[in-house]
């Protein structure tokens, strides 16, 4: 039952969160350290005042999006190709393969020297960090199609091309939006490194900030900002998922 | 000329034989069953004229025009299930003209209709092919086959996982679309009653490599009408035996081999 997992869910984490609550004020560790639950809410409220929280989260979670959505926008169509078309599979994979293994925090300096520290180089690392990962995974996705759907297409007449948007595409679509989901999770990984180098707005740079000013508690905020807005945008896709999709479940 | 010929055609997987040098011909509006063990190679050999596979020699001709790729005039209900999950019922029955000029919008809206009512899935037109049983299923995949109006229908145990009743129906629907609309229909079958009433001519192959053991032809002994009643006659029993007799000659065939 959904209910009942639902239910399971928020229990076992309010039973963390008492959990922490009660080390931090029991004084086993220094508040310096790890302060309580309590303490981080409070701040991450007065930061939406005094900081500008919403307006630095709102500026990374456009980067996350323009990047990826560029991303996307560039790897889906090239992807279906390389898995769809056994020579442009074997022109581009290994390039893609090489590139993919690259970490992006080595690659920051000669993202800094291309693009000086304005948003380009933000959107490049991130780029980077999913555009080639993405490229693969929807190359798999595609070869993954069952062979009997595309058969089926050509013995009612379906020409090759034709086969790409009748069968692979909608064969693949529910897996595709999966590794999407996935895929934006780590474009805030990327981002987080790429505003802690070189910038100066967004979550990156918030948490940057106040770790130089040793306060913990607003570096715990920031960081549980970035989890809000990835669980927020995880349940979304995981909803919509089950709404586009909902045929696949019996 | 021969409507549809297996010109001297082999099919090897590595160094496994599946095929051995084969030749059959099939007339036009011809019901030709395949009868023959488990792993023999007739799924093989009807990939082959639906040009999903190519023989590894010789070819197979249709009206003296070599098979190479799959197109409308060769439908196939393949032996796995093969409706797209992504459709409705009628999305794949719809499917299956989706290629045709012949018909208009109306027309095509007719016939999934009409495909639908003929094997029995009206009631379930909009549910998700993920939603119904296996059976129904593979008719879903029957129907689109149907829709799209081949020439040639190839069907891989097509009524494998139906009941009796609905197995019969069909069987009986079937002979009625073949005759009325002269098509031409390659039907691999285990059961050989089925194949006894169903087909004009039924090959019997040896274990693998796939080769001719029997040729049956059953129109020349029964006649070409098939009616439910024929299945209880003498005639029928006496056809449905000796078939029997050949089936069970590639079983014998197998303990042999050990
Ligand atoms: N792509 C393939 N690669 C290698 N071997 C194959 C391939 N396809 C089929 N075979 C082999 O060819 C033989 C014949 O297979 P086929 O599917 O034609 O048998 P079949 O007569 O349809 O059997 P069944 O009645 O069980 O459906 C089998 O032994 C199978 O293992
Ligand atoms: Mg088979």
């Amino acid at each position: 039952m959904p209910g009942q997992k639902a239910i399971i869910g928020t229990a076992s984490t309010l039973a963390l969160l008492l959990v922490w609550e009660l080390v931090s004020r029991s004084g086993m560790v220094q508040d310096k350290f790890l302060p309580a639950p309590s303490t981080v809410l409070y701040t991450l409220g007065s930061m939406i005042y005094g900081r500008d929280l919403l307006y630095h989260a709102g500026i990374s979670t456009l980067r996350v999006w323009s990047a990826f959505l560029m991303a996307a926008a560039m790897a889906v169509p090239i992807g279906i190709l390389v898995g769809s078309f056994r020579p442009v599979g074997a022109a581009l994979e290994p390039i893609v393969d090489f590139i993919r293994y690259l970490p992006v925090p080595a690659l920051v300096p000669l993202s800094i020297i291309w693009f000086g520290v304005g948003e380009g180089t933000k959107i490049f690392l991130l780029w980077l960090g999913t555009f080639f990962q993405l490229v693969l995974l929807v190359a798999d996705d595609v070869r993954r199609v069952p062979v009997e759907y595309h058969e089926a297409a050509m013995t009612v007449g379906a020409p090759g091309w034709r086969r790409l948007t009748d069968v692979s595409l909608p064969a693949m679509l529910p897996t595709l939006v999966d590794n999407m989901r996935i895929t934006l999770g780590w474009c805030w990984t990327y981002l987080i490194i790429a505003e802690i180098v070189a910038a100066n707005s967004g979550l990156g740079f918030v948490i940057w900030q106040a770790r130089r000013f040793f306060q913990t508690p607003e570096v715990m905020a920031g960081v549980v900002t970035i989890g809000i807005i990835g669980l927020a945008t995880d349940q979304l896709a995981r909803a919509l998922h089950r709404r586009w999709f909902g045929y696949l479940t019996r | 000329m021969t409507y549809l010929s297996f010109d001297t055609v082999t099919k090897r997987y590595g160094k496994t034989e599946v095929v051995q040098p084969f030749d059959l011909d099939v007339a036009e509006g011809e019901l030709v069953a395949f009868l023959g063990p488990s792993g023999c190679g007739k799924t093989t050999l009807m990939r082959m004229v639906g040009g999903l596979e190519a023989p590894s020699s010789g070819c197979i001709m249709l009206r003296g025009e070599a098979l190479t790729r799959p197109d409308r005039r060769r439908g196939m209900v393949f032996q796995s299930y093969s409706a797209f999950p992504w459709l409705t019922v009628a999305g794949n029955v719809a499917y299956g003209m989706r290629y045709r000029s012949d018909l208009s919008a109306a027309e095509k809206r007719d016939q999934v209709a009409h495909f639908l009512d003929l094997v029995g899935l009206t009631a379930f037109a909009d549910e998700w092919p993920n939603r119904i049983s296996g059976g129904m299923r593979q008719r879903v995949a029957i129907a689109r086959t149907l829709a799209a109006g081949s020439d040639i229908l190839l069907m891989d145990e097509p009524f494998g996982a139906l009941d009796a009743q609905r197995r019969e129906f069909l069987q009986l629907e079937l002979r009625r679309i073949q005759i009325d609309e002269g098509k031409t229909v390659i039907f691999v079958t285990h059961d050989v009653e089925e194949a006894a009433f169903l087909a004009d001519r039924v090959i019997v192959f040896t274990r693998r490599p796939a080769r001719i053991l029997a040729e049956v032809d059953v129109t020349a002994r029964i006649g070409a009408s098939r009616t439910l009643e024929m299945r209880e006659g003498s005639g029928f029993f006496a056809l449905r035996n000796e078939l029997l007799h050949h089936v069970r000659s590639t079983a014998s065939q197998e303990e042999d081999a050990v």
